[in-house]
């Protein structure tokens, strides 16, 4: 069985008190704050900062309506508002809400927190009129589309390997190993921790949630570390507009996800793991706890580990929402039951006093655990030449956005991005035209098309001034307008600012209007200036990476489109999008 | 590992111990780098990012949190640096209200002084639209959220320093701010008033409550003395000292009356040393002018009314008179004495009730006399509180138990077994006591306030009734379905006596009388609450009660949607009133109402007195704005020739005596439009008061003079 959670309990408290109430009373909130001898203000803190909570109770339809980048695109925005002036009046409550993660389903709504992909204006008021005329939550929920699982080409333990190749060839390969957590097997019995080490090193697999620090060095990192209490966590709160990878990774390969965990906490000396998972992936949460429930029952979990003298248990904390969770730090601190601030850094995650309770922490994304047994499993060789030109390994990345066929594609690295572009995801609408991709969503900026036979590669993209950061590319056609794009993702960090550190919580407000009045054809002489100071500083100062990247978009687009920028100050939008409504 | 690292801070090599922070080893270097979320007595934070420095990695590093490292090359003082710098400085000042609050009193604000230090002197970033709002709610520290830059200094202090545990940040990125408790106003919060926080503020955000600029007459007291004595343990000295002038210690003689039965005041008690009498004069002190026809020339004299014939409708049945002590007076001795360690005065102070008794010293007394920013302070001492706590189950739980006529047959040996039982919760002015449909699980005396009494209706909230001092609620609920009918909020600052429900159930089923009692009464409350459900309208009070306006006994309303501003009113007062006018157009008012008016519970309204001097205090410091000066011609003696009179001119406060002694104010008489009214508050607000939610706003027109 697996033991109490590691992490704090006093969201699962908050989630009981409003499933029961539908919100946050303030005597319950006493009443939490006696039971647990915690100061009210705490509990203030965190209920007020996660807006999955409500401290009045909410409208009959409470609605969200997600209008970041791929959802702006597909008119999530237009649709917010010609909801909110059709419930006008109503018990509905139409509000925007911040990426859902169904950026290949767009446009995103959630109605009383359940998600709904694809929506058009009709669906969507029917939803609504459903939630007002008292459908419970349930008969809501059985609206909604199930996920589509389909099988991942690198996994060893399914035969068959489509990764040399766009092309699927299914019977090439036998099954490396008869059973899943094979690799776990074989390490358990030999124990040779510095052998994997050394191969995660020499095989060259970075974190692969954005910031691409090398996994194996990380990993050495923590177990070299004194004391006895370390933690491995797996950040699955991808909530990046644009990034969907690891949805489609715990959906279909939530073993090797397990499996990788596992082999990380042994390697560290970790006894616990966590999967902090976001909480719009319901889906994917019960798919992860029904695997960890079978190894808890096979033994692969828990005390003894596949019969060995090792243990390690896994469990999976659900996020109570934002952003600004992905940041390590962040997610560290809400599981701990604080508000979801990043630290000063150092000391890092994996040091003493940086990581989960103040000890040392092992912190990778879903894809990274992933890669682990895989790797692992097909040996060094088959990884390095998995690329293409000289390129290393496989990547999934998400393709949203003006594309024909969204979704997420497992590729070999090296890839360039015109081919995943126009040919995996189907290329822009007939008629249309390729304008600009953003390589990872809004903290990558945008890049213009001609830019777009760059390769998926590390090196060449930083050489190009970009980064393949989360492999979330959003594409836009010569209907978007670059401006707008900037403005839109600008915004998406301000509204995501946790507030902690001055140059985000007042910059990414005051660079948000400074856009917005652009956007209107208001800008001033000094506004060029006004924007390289803020941006500066913002850069310079932030105390973590959503603060350092909220100019990335608009300095991008100011480099790549700075026609279609400096038109607007002359009243006109290129692409149309902007002044709209006026003579 | 060595205990010592050398680095380079702005091209000069600096030995320090591991672990010192860059800001530190700066400091003792001789190196100031600028700060505004940085205090040495508090944890680091790195939230206001000023003193970022650069070390050369990938961004720049917050001094005041991060350690220095060996070899480690710091510079702090950059172009680029400088740049970053200033423009957080003018990103906060592009949404500061300046000049703050602090600036204005002491012109020392953190934030203004960096930027004008770093020549930040107009900020181009376009203001916040969104307002964040003031918290007026404290009687001692003013908040002001538009002018807080969320350095949580206020937050450490509180928590650190002080472990009051209060302060938190609420809210997420531009909408954060700091909150009290639940996000509560700071009066309402748990806050106990240390002044840690308004000490710690840099900027306007929380700030000294002055009361008056004048001092108190007496011996001003150093902090440090302050400080020893147990009821102000926990607070902040620089606090102390900013309210030097609110707080002295007198020395009173044996037999010298401190306070007088009547009087307005704005001070309350405490006693260090000796004992005092308090007792009043008649229960009724009914102070009745002097037939009006002898114009104001005569000298208005006090009589006592006669005492059968003026009893207090509310001290029927009654066997003890309540005052503003920890005692109340039995009815036919009103004498009590109280001794060190006790607390008088505190409505008068709190509220500016008049005077309820008169204070004697009974052997020389040494006293703490205090404005109600001291009070309360004190009010929220833990240690104080205990002692309150303590001496009111000692001595005042019986008489307080009595003075209820439903109890006054209670068993001694019953009030004994309730002595340790009872609960003394305080609530500030807004605060639900109880909510309508909760369990009931108490019964409540009020001791200290006023309750407003309300139900939820479809429509909104229906305001059934006020209760104050010596009433008591929570009976409903539990000598019914067990769910509270009704909810009961404070108007005021409320101290109750809570009894728990199962203390009260054995009450009743013991003395079967009490139980008839309670039940009659609560018959009679739930017929009143059916009447005036069935006239009710919509009208936005509350804010109006809250400033004491219960207090009143009349009040003369002019009605501003029909007021044409003929003046008829004002020409009609000055006929009655020797040719000068008390009406002046101009005072609180609520929906489309005025309140030209007020005038004090069973007659004790503002009587000014012919040797009125003119000095103009009683005109500013009245709350109501009701008070006036008007300059008087008088005949005053010649000097140069001793047996002559002169005529001369001399300022003298005015107020209105609503015509007492007419059967109508001859306003009300002259008013051709029917805006003018004189009403009693407990019948109108019980008639006319259903508050709804959200339309608590202030006139919607207003008044000329």
């Amino acid at each position: 069985m697996p033991p109490r959670s590691i992490a704090t309990s006093i969201f699962d408290e908050l989630r009981a008190i409003q499933r029961a109430h539908g919100y946050l009373p303030e005597g319950e909130l006493r009443t939490i704050g006696d039971r647990l001898d915690v100061p009210l203000y705490r509990l203030q803190a965190v209920a007020s900062f996660f807006p999955h909570f409500f401290l009045k109770p909410p409208a009959r339809a409470e609605v969200r309506v997600c209008g970041d980048m791929s959802c702006h695109r597909y008119g999530g925005n237009e649709l917010r508002e010609t909801l909110a002036a059709r419930f006008q009046g109503q018990d509905a409550h139409i509000t925007h809400v911040s990426c859902l993660g169904r950026c290949d389903l767009a446009p995103a709504i959630a109605v009383n927190d359940h998600i709904f992909e694809r929506t058009s204006e009709a669906e969507a008021s029917a939803l609504i009129e459903a939630a007002l005329a008292g459908a419970s939550p349930e008969q809501l929920a059985t609206r909604k589309h199930p996920p589509q699982r389909t099988p991942v080409m690198c996994d060893p333990y399914v035969a068959g390997d489509r990764t040399s190749d766009l092309e699927p060839r299914t019977s090439d390969l036998e099954p490396l190993t008869s059973s899943q957590y094979g690799v776990l097997r074989t390490y358990v019995q030999s124990k040779d921790w510095p052998g994997l080490i050394a191969t995660l090193k020499a095989s060259g697999l970075r974190g692969l949630g954005g910031a691409g620090f090398p996994t194996g060095m990380k990993w050495e990192l923590v177990r070299n570390q004194p004391g006895d209490v370390k933690y491995i966590v797996c950040n699955a709160d991808e909530s990046e507009p644009g990034t969907i990878k690891d949805r489609h990774i715990m959906t279909n390969a939530p073993h090797l996800l397990v499996e990788g965990m596992i082999l990380g906490g042994l390697v560290a000396g970790a006894r616990h793991g966590v999967i902090y998972i976001r909480h719009e992936y319901t889906d994917q949460e019960h798919i992860l706890q029904h695997e960890i429930d079978r190894c808890y029952r096979e033994g692969i979990l828990g005390t003894g580990v596949m019969g060995s003298d090792l243990s390690f248990d896994l469990e999976v904390f659900v996020s109570p929402g934002l952003y600004i969770c992905g940041e390590e730090s962040a997610l560290l601190e809400a599981m701990e039951g604080k508000r979801a601030e990043p630290r000063n850094k150092p000391p890092f995650p994996g040091q003493h006093g940086g990581g989960l309770w103040g000890k040392p922490t092992v912190i990778n994304n879903v894809e990274t655990f992933f890669f682990v047994p895989v790797i692992l499993a097909r040996g060094l060789d088959w990884f390095k030449t998995a690329g293409r030109n000289g390129s290393a390994g496989v990547k999934f990345v998400g393709v949203s956005g003006d594309v024909t066929r969204p979704g997420v594609f497992e590729v070999p690295m090296g890839i360039p991005y015109r081919e995943l572009i126009e040919q995996l995801a189907g290329g822009v609408a007939p008629g249309r035209t390729f304008k600009s991709f953003a390589p990872s969503g809004p903290a990558g900026g945008f890049l213009p098309a001609r830019m777009a036979d760059l390769p998926l590669d590390w090196n060449a993209m930083t050489q190009a001034g970009a980064t393949v950061g989360s492999g979330a590319i959003v594409v836009c056609d010569d209907r978007a307008c670059m401006l707008d794009m900037a403005l839109n993702a600008v915004r998406f960090f301000r509204n995501e600012s946790c507030g902690k550190c001055v140059p985000c919580r007042v910059g990414s407000a005051k660079l948000t209007d400074l856009l917005t009045g652009w956007t209107r054809g208001r800008r001033g002489p000094n506004d060029i200036a006004l924007y390289e100071d803020l941006s500066h500083a913002m850069r310079q100062t932030s105390i973590c990476g959503l603060g350092q990247v909220v100019p990335v978009p608009i300095a991008s687009v100011l480099k790549h489109f700075p026609d279609e920028v400096d038109a607007h100050a002359k009243g006109v939008c290129p692409a149309g999008v902007c002044f709209r409504g006026r003579a | 590992m060595s205990d010592q690292i050398t680095l380079t801070i702005d091209g000069r090599d600096v030995t320090v111990p591991r672990g010192t922070t860059i800001f530190d080893a700066a400091r003792m270097n001789g190196i100031a780098i600028p700060t505004l979320c940085h205090q040495q007595n508090q944890t680091p934070v790195g939230v206001c990012r000023v003193c970022v420095v650069d070390v050369g990695a990938r961004v720049y590093a917050a001094a005041c949190i991060r350690e220095c490292d060996p070899g480690m090359k710091v510079k702090t003082g950059t172009e680029p640096v400088v740049r970053a710098r200033n423009t957080l400085v003018e990103l906060l000042m592009a949404d500061h209200p300046s000049p703050c609050a602090r600036q204005q009193a002491s012109g020392d604000c953190e934030l203004e002084a960096m930027a004008k230090a770093s020549g930040v002197s107009e900020a181009r970033y376009a203001r916040r639209l969104s307002p964040r709002g003031r918290d007026d709610s404290s009687l001692s520290i003013a908040v002001d959220h538009e002018a807080c830059i969320l350095c949580d200094r206020c937050i450490r202090g509180c928590d650190e320093v002080k472990k009051n545990h209060v302060i938190g940040r609420s809210g997420r990125g531009y909408s954060a701010h700091i909150g009290f408790d639940l996000d509560l106003p700071m009066g309402s919060s748990t806050c106990v008033s240390c002044g840690e926080c308004m000490v710690s503020c840099p900027t306007g955000a929380l700030t000294n409550k002055r009361v008056i600029d004048a001092q108190l007459p007496g011996e001003t007291l150093d902090p440090e003395w302050i400080l020893q004595l147990p009821v102000f343990k926990g607070v902040s000295g620089t606090f102390l000292e900013l309210n030097k002038s609110s707080l002295v210690k007198r020395r009173i003689a044996a037999g010298e009356v401190i306070c007088r039965e009547g009087e307005f005041g704005s001070t309350a008690f405490y006693i260090l040393e000796g004992s005092v009498d308090v007792f009043i004069g008649t229960p009724i002190a009914h102070v009745k002018q002097e037939d009006a026809s002898a114009g104001w020339l005569s000298r208005i004299r006090s009589r006592l009314a006669d005492r059968q014939e003026h009893t207090r409708t509310e001290e029927s049945g009654r066997r003890f008179i309540p005052i503003d002590a920890p005692v109340d007076l039995p009815y036919d001795k009103p004498l009590a004495e109280l001794g060190a360690g006790e607390l008088f005065g505190e409505m008068t102070c709190m509220s500016f009730h008049p005077r309820s008794a008169t204070v004697r010293a009974k052997t020389e007394v040494v006293v703490l006399e205090m404005l109600r920013n001291v009070l309360d302070i004190l009010q929220k001492n833990k240690t104080f509180r205990a002692e309150l706590d303590r001496k009111y189950r000692q001595r005042a739980l019986e008489t307080h138990l009595r003075s209820v006529p439903v109890f006054s047959s209670m068993p001694a040996d019953f009030v004994d077994y309730l002595r340790d039982r009872v609960e003394l919760s305080r609530y500030s002015p807004g605060e639900v006591i109880v909510r309508q449909g909760e369990a009931a699980d108490a019964f409540y005396l009020v001791r200290l306030g006023f309750v407003k009494v309300s139900e939820r209706h479809p429509g909104g909230e229906v305001v059934l009734t006020y209760l104050g001092r010596g009433s008591y609620f929570g009976e409903m609920g539990l000598l019914g379905g067990g769910v509270r009918t009704a909810t009961c909020t404070a108007l005021d600052h409320v101290d109750v006596v809570k009894i728990a429900g199962e203390d009260f159930q054995l009450m009743v089923s013991r003395f079967p009388d009490i139980r008839a009692g309670l039940e009659k009464v609560a018959r009679e409350r739930a017929e009143q609450n059916r009447q005036r459900l069935a006239s009710t309208e919509h009208v936005p009070i509350d804010a109006f009660l809250n400033q004491g306006l219960m207090e009143a006994q009349s009040l003369l309303l002019l009605d501003l949607e029909k007021c044409t501003r003929c003046d008829q009113c004002v020409r009609a007062c000055a006929d009655a009133h020797d040719g000068v006018t008390r009406l002046v157009r101009e005072g609180l008012r609520f929906d489309k109402y005025l309140v030209a008016s007020i005038r004090r519970r069973n007659s004790m309204e503002i009587i000014i007195e012919d040797w009125c001097i003119g000095c103009g205090l009683c005109v500013r410091n009245c709350p109501y704005g009701n008070l006036n000066l008007h300059p008087f011609e008088i005949k005053v003696p010649d000097p140069e020739k001793p047996n002559r009179m002169i005529a001369t001119t001399r300022k003298k406060a005015t107020g209105c005596d609503l015509c007492m002694e007419h059967a109508e104010p001859s306003c009300v008489y002259a008013c051709p439009h029917d805006a003018a009214h004189r009403v009693e508050p407990l019948a109108f607000f019980g008639t006319m008061s259903a508050v709804k939610d959200g339309k608590r706003t202030g006139s919607t027109e207003a008044t000329s003079k």
